[in-house]
């Protein structure tokens, strides 16, 4: 496996440390599940499910810790409701968090808008989407940075609250 | 999480290409994150972000006349604000009129959903909600009659001038202020965040401090001191509402005030509570989204919304 090693670094680069192993073997057992038949996979496309796989362990880490801090600040309460103070997310039920990740968007613009939604939402590829709107791949990379900086600052608002 | 600007700006642009599934480049990005273990932590953030956001994203239909929600503050910055600038900031964003009073007696009122501030005689403010009315009198620029409604002060303490406010048969002295009052259905309240309010001074003399809410019917010399999160109090200023085991009909004056829809309970349902926290102007642009929001459910009326509990 020409790419064991590439994909062993690429865990620990990735924060896996000394699970980089089990990051691949869970990698494996995923490609696997996928595709009948000897893995083939293309080196992007490993790459590609690798990198997801480190998002995903990202984010229920993340949701994890915030379950525990919901847990412990429902918990704690003297009966005043002081630590009962509904965190962000929790208040943000999904709609209004979404009408407050739209607004941000809109916020950058028609076209850095549009793009943002046809690639992250309706999964177009980046090369398709600049054909589309008739401009250069670095013009769509450019109108996504804004959208992601945008985005990650709206999220740390949101969790300073 | 103050992460260093550059870096940030680098995992963006990673994250960006890193997206696309024509991206092949992995053994470069490797590289980036092996130069500083902090990479791959503000990597990961912006992703799930992004997931996050790109998710929810679907959900929402757009209106271009969406209003600009301004995120909520923390208690220190809200000091900040609240003295300084970010008042004119906060105005613009959210398209509150600014008013300066001139000389004479005057009613300064809102319609429902509608958001004013007022600057009184030595920068005090006075932040006016929907429904609401303030008297004021130019011949005695340190009291404000609170009429109906709710009003969040802001007053700048002198203690040769005391400041007073009067609400029903009841007054308020500031002892230095950021405090909330209102007044509805015969009862006023008064929440204080910053300083201290005395609670009519000619008679209980009760001192409300941050963190506290005092309730007390009007005409009645009862009152109720409870406890109240001090970045609760005025968060309608910035667009939010919060229930704690609130009368349903409060909740629907409270939303009808804030948001300029008309808002209804049964009179069965009057006396149910609901706890709860809403973003005004989602609400405001689709009443229905309320339902799932605070666990009720909307329908529409001939006037507006009636709200009921499970």
């Amino acid at each position: 496996m020409a790419n064991r090693l590439r994909l062993l670094r690429f865990f620990a680069a990735r924060g896996a440390g000394d699970g980089a192993e089990d990051c691949l073997q869970e990698l494996w057992l995923k490609i696997s599940a996928a595709h009948s038949g000897p893995v083939a996979a293309p080196e992007s496309y490993l790459f590609q499910m690798a990198n997801r796989l480190m998002i995903d362990r990202y984010r229920s880490a993340r949701q994890a810790e915030k379950r525990d801090l919901e847990w412990s600040a429902a918990t704690s309460g003297d009966g005043h409701d002081i630590s009962d103070a509904p965190s962000a997310e929790r208040v943000l039920v999904a709609r209004q968090y979404a009408a407050l990740v739209a607004q941000e968007i809109e916020k950058l613009g028609e076209r850095p808008a549009a793009i943002f939604r046809r690639h992250r939402v309706d999964g177009v590829p980046q090369r398709d989407v600049a054909a589309e709107f008739g401009v250069s791949l670095s013009t769509v990379e450019s109108d996504l940075r804004r959208a992601y900086s945008t985005l990650k600052a709206l999220k740390e608002r949101l969790n300073e609250a | 999480m103050a992460h260093d600007n550059s870096i940030r700006e680098e995992a963006v642009a990673w994250a960006v290409r890193t997206s696309d599934p024509a991206f092949a480049d992995w053994d470069s990005f490797t590289q980036w994150l092996e130069r500083n273990p902090a990479h791959a932590e503000i990597y990961d953030a912006v992703m799930a972000d992004v997931d996050e956001a790109a998710e929810a994203l679907p959900a929402v239909p757009l209106a271009a006349n969406d209003e600009v929600i301004p995120p909520r503050q923390t208690i220190a910055s809200r000091r900040g604000w609240l003295a300084g600038g970010m008042v004119m900031a906060l105005a613009a964003l959210c398209g509150i009129g600014l008013w300066q009073m001139s000389g004479g007696p005057r009613v300064i009122e809102t319609d429902p959903g509608e958001t004013r501030i007022v600057t009184v005689d030595d920068g005090s403010r006075i932040a006016l909600g929907g429904d609401s009315a303030i008297r004021l009198d130019s011949s005695n620029p340190r009291l404000v009659t609170l009429e109906r409604g709710q009003a969040l002060f802001t007053i700048t303490h002198d203690e040769t001038r005391p400041f007073e406010v009067a609400v029903g048969t009841d007054r308020l002295l500031d002892i230095g202020t950021v405090f909330d009052v209102r007044l509805d259905n015969a009862r006023m309240s008064v929440a204080v965040s910053e300083g201290a309010v005395q609670f009519n001074p000619d008679e209980q003399k009760v001192n409300v401090t941050p963190g506290h809410i005092l309730t007390s019917a009007i005409g009645d010399s009862a009152y109720r001191l409870a406890a109240i999160p001090p970045a609760q109090v005025g968060e309608w200023l910035q667009g939010r509402l919060t229930f704690n085991d609130a009368l349903l009909s409060d909740v629907a004056a409270d939303l009808t005030r804030a948001t300029g829809q008309k808002f209804d309970v049964s009179p069965a349902m009057m006396t149910r509570r609901i706890s709860g926290s809403v973003l005004t102007a989602p609400v405001k642009a689709d009443p229905k989204s309320l339902g799932p929001l605070l666990g009720v459910t909307i329908t529409p009326t001939v006037e507006g919304w009636s709200i009921e509990a499970p």
